[in-house]
């Protein structure tokens, strides 16, 4: 079966029921999604699915024919980050990041629908993602942020996405 | 000093928005078995006719193992701590938990590996368990551990910890009045979001490389090459990212299964638990047991405190000695208390074992002094804080364990509390600071620990 | 995990009908956030698999003053009939979280059996006191019963939609654990029909959702409350016990009456 995985047409050998986390993982080696409960009960899996946020974790494969998927590879890199990925950086929303990728998805998904930078409606659109290090306040800071429209500045040296810039330090 | 109170960026802050960052199980080796394991589905049981002929001749299956297979079967963890080994890697010939790993098997897939493990013969033969750890002490409750039903080997060979200070029969009759509180707090899961997990590679050069969620890299690699009795350099331990350990990782819970199987089976080895196995099987936070009887002075002042304290360690030691030890030092608070009788006691029971949590030993003893001081405030009709401040630790009190205090913050923080919860204090309260008593802040019984810390 | 299995993908509700057959062999996904992960523990091994997410079942007819959900409407779109019927809409939002709520469908919910130890089929409550009528497939072909009779043989049937007359009137109380996707412990739903009639159902309950007749039939509040214990069986499981229950069951009863005594 066919999908396309951040803008790359993929043809899926895995068997028709793999989960779609099973598939992005294992067989496309795309790992941002994460194997955190394997039962939709923690956001950690969550992709887009046509633009719209999806635990991968409950999705066959099969149920997804065709379908545009997105993960966070997908929505920015180090040189060229999106909005949710520099709220996130700049509002030290990740501790651990293990939940950062779904939470990023189900950020950036709310914020296209239009969601606005009210903390209840940020906490309800982001319900279905446990957080065990931060106490969520940092994620809803990032999040309401960027429905704001806030620019940041997160001083990051392209050179080396991997270590941020510690001379940055204003 | 550039970095204090400056906004620094994470090292990790990008890796982690751009999905990048590598967790154990990102780690993709080609020819990677996959594991599950047989677990004990009775609390407390002996075993016989353990056959894994079965799940060996199964197509797909590279390696299962045993207790035979593991070369030092039982290494306690904290030795170096003087708590010896009890607990073996593989059950052998009984269990003590419901979920106690009994044998491995490293398949191709998921479903042969869960395929193997169903195929294992075992014979059970189930016994009365201890759930509670207050019944331990019964004369006729079960023997569910070789050391008996509580930790024996503390310094000495005590059975407990214990701490004596000054004389708590005189407290107990100079009191106004005795009061007494229980305070239970429960087992706490660490619910990491990232699964016990470990991938093991056998490397050409005969060295096994581990790829470890551990949150104590060295120590875990010393507990693997104790129990594989093999030199250290014959590891290379990759940690890294831990996705959320809060003291659940430290119990080396799968690296070592995992070396045997790879080493075993010549194949890289992965084995991560599902949430139901971290829900049912990973260790927790201990339950705690505390009982406090406080000799208080009608005006507030905390003569003795009696203390009894029992830990519920689970099956096996792991810690728990360690923890009960920080817990002890802890068990008067931020107060000063010169008469001191505790007993506190690590006691075995058929669950899982327990383990450290974020403030290992001491959130527990915390919260029941905490909550016994608003109880000695509530009984004897005084404030919260003025009870809190007369006795707080100043510069020159001694702690339980006869530490002179240079410099403890307890009044500070008590006034800044009261101040950020928009109480205000009466005046001779809001002028207290942590100076070394004098005064009507020395009262009789306070004086011997003050004078003479050694000997009081 | 998934080797042995057939994957059907009917297109068109007569063709999933037809493919459902009897229901024997059969295992239905439809949002799949119930079946998939039984299939990832090994709780459900199917030979045969049908998926329903591309046979148009994901209709929803509110234009008049009857009310057709189609099963496979996800259960985040019962928000649309917040306004015709606002205690569908609460127990809907109520399930899960935005994410599960738009993959699993109406159908799945209704005709959840329970989940190991813990109760599901939320959206059972607000469709039996609105008597909802199910048209399913299945044995013996097509029929339409009261959703009260379909629910007692859910698992050999293929559930296609529900119909109901839009109420005057409609509220929910439920009884939940504070994080958002725990299973809801205990529901009632209140319905006011156009010509008066009050209808109570409860859900969290050991068996389906039930309605609460003798409630139904009591003369205040308070009766209603105490006589509702009697409509339902209760049970312990991981969630909550039936001691508790049994006392906090009146109180929801007591709750949604108060707000249908309210409404307009």
């Amino acid at each position: 079966m066919n999908l396309t995985v951040n803008g790359i047409a993929r043809e899926i050998e895995s068997a028709p029921l793999t989960t779609l986390l099973d598939v992005l993982r294992e067989e496309l080696g795309v790992t941002s999604p994460k194997v955190g409960c394997e039962q939709g009960g923690c956001g950690s899996c969550t992709v887009l699915v046509d633009g719209e946020p999806q635990r991968a974790c409950l999705t066959a494969v099969a149920a997804v024919e065709g379908a545009e998927v997105t993960t966070v590879e997908g929505i920015g890199t180090a040189d060229s980050l999106s909005a949710v990925q520099q709220a996130f950086t700049h509002h030290y929303a990740a501790q651990c990041g293990f939940c950062t990728s779904g939470m990023m998805l189900a950020a950036e998904a709310y914020v296209q629908r239009g969601g606005t930078d009210d903390r209840e409606a940020i906490q309800e659109a982001l319900a279905g993602h446990v957080c065990r290090c931060t106490g969520y306040v940092k994620i809803i800071d990032a999040v309401a942020a960027v429905a704001r429209g806030e620019e940041f500045d997160i001083t990051v040296t392209a050179a080396s996405p991997g270590m941020t810039n510690l001379g940055g330090v204003q | 000093m550039k970095a204090v109170g400056a906004r620094l960026p994470r090292y990790d802050g990008i890796e982690h928005v751009t999905g990048r960052t590598q967790y154990v199980d990102d780690v993709k080796v080609p020819g990677t078995l996959w594991t599950k394991a047989l677990r004990s589905p009775h609390h407390s049981a002996s075993f016989s006719g353990l056959d894994t002929s079965r799940a060996e001749a199964m197509p797909g299956v590279h390696a299962v193992i045993t207790w035979e297979d593991v070369p030092l079967l039982e290494y306690g963890h904290l030795s170096a701590l003087g708590i010896p080994a009890d607990e073996p890697l593989l059950a052998k010939d009984e269990v003590r938990y419901k979920g106690q790993p009994i044998a491995l098997v490293a398949a191709e897939d998921e479903d042969t590996a869960q395929a193997a493990v169903e195929a294992i013969g075992i014979e059970f033969e189930e016994r009365t368990p201890l759930l509670d750890i207050r019944r331990a002490f019964d004369e006729d409750a079960p023997k569910i551990h070789q050391w008996g039903n509580w930790y024996p080997h503390f310094e000495g060979e005590m059975d407990r910890r214990q701490i004596r200070k000054g004389s708590i029969e005189q407290a107990f009759e100079q009191a106004d009045t005795i009061v007494q509180g229980v305070y239970r707090p429960a087992a706490i899961e660490h619910v990491p979001l990232e699964t016990q997990v470990s991938l093991v590679v056998p490397e050409a050069n005969g060295r096994l490389t581990i790829y470890s969620c551990t949150q104590a890299l060295y120590f875990s690699m010393g507990v693997v090459a104790a129990h594989l009795n093999v030199p250290l350099n014959k590891l290379k331990v990759v940690g890294g990212t831990v996705g959320g350990g809060f003291g659940g990782k430290v119990d080396t819970a799968t690296e070592t299964m995992c070396a045997l199987l790879a080493q075993k089976s010549g194949r890289p080895v992965k084995w991560r638990w599902t949430r139901e196995e971290e829900f049912l099987c990973s260790s927790t936070r201990a339950p705690w047991h505390m009982e406090i009887a406080d000799a208080v002075t009608k005006d507030g002042w905390i003569l003795g405190r009696k203390m009894l304290t029992l830990h519920d360690s689970g099956a096996y030691a792991r810690f728990s000695p360690y923890g009960l030890t920080k817990h002890s030092f802890h068990h008067t608070g931020a107060y000063t208390i010169p008469n001191l009788e505790f007993d506190g006691f690590v006691v075995f029971t058929n669950r899982v074992p327990t383990t450290a949590m974020r403030g290992f030993g001491v959130t527990s003893v915390s919260f029941a002094t905490e909550t016994h001081m608003s109880r000695i405030a509530h009984v004897l009709g005084l404030d919260p804080y003025e009870v809190r401040l007369k006795n707080a630790n100043r510069i020159g009190d001694t702690s339980p364990n006869r530490i002179v205090y240079t410099d403890p913050s307890t009044v500070p923080v008590v006034k800044a509390l009261a101040g950020g919860m928009g109480v205000e204090l009466a005046p001779d309260y809001a002028a207290m600071d942590r100076e070394q008593r004098t005064g009507d802040l020395l009262p009789e019984h306070l004086v011997g620990q003050l004078a003479d810390p050694e000997d009081h | 995990m998934t080797k042995a299995t057939e994957v059907i993908s009917p297109t068109s509700a007569d063709e999933a009908a037809s493919l459902f057959g009897d229901g024997s062999g059969v295992t239905v996904i439809a949002g799949g956030t119930i079946v998939v992960p039984d299939i990832t523990y090994g709780r459900v091994a199917p030979g045969k698999a049908l998926l329903l997410g591309g046979a148009g079942l994901d209709t929803l007819d509110a234009a008049g003053s009857t009310v057709t959900v189609g099963a496979g409407l996800p259960v985040q779109r019962l928000s649309e009939l917040a306004e015709d019927v606002e205690a569908l809409a609460e127990c809907a939002l109520n399930v899960a979280d935005y994410e599960v709520r738009r993959q699993g469908t109406v159908g799945g919910n209704v005709c959840a059996g329970a989940a190991g130890d813990a109760p599901r089929g939320d959206l059972q409550g607000p469709f039996l006191a609105l008597d909802a009528t199910a048209r399913s497939a299945g044995a013996g072909g097509e029929r339409s019963e009261p959703l009260e009779e379909f629910l007692a043989h859910r698992k050999d049937r293929l559930l296609l939609d529900l119909t109901f007359e839009k109420p005057a009137a409609s509220a929910f109380a439920s009884l939940d654990y504070p994080h958002t996707h725990a299973y809801t412990v205990l529901a009632v739903t209140g319905v006011r029909a156009a010509d008066g009639t009050v209808r109570l159902a409860a859900t969290g309950l050991a068996g389906h959702g039930a309605r609460l007749r003798a409630a139904e039939a009591a003369a205040d509040a308070d009766a209603a409350g105490a006589a509702a214990v009697g409509d339902v069986t209760l049970g312990d499981d991981a969630l909550a016990s039936a001691w508790y229950r049994e006392r906090a069951l009146p109180v929801l009863v007591r709750r949604v009456l108060a707000k249908l005594g309210e409404a307009a």
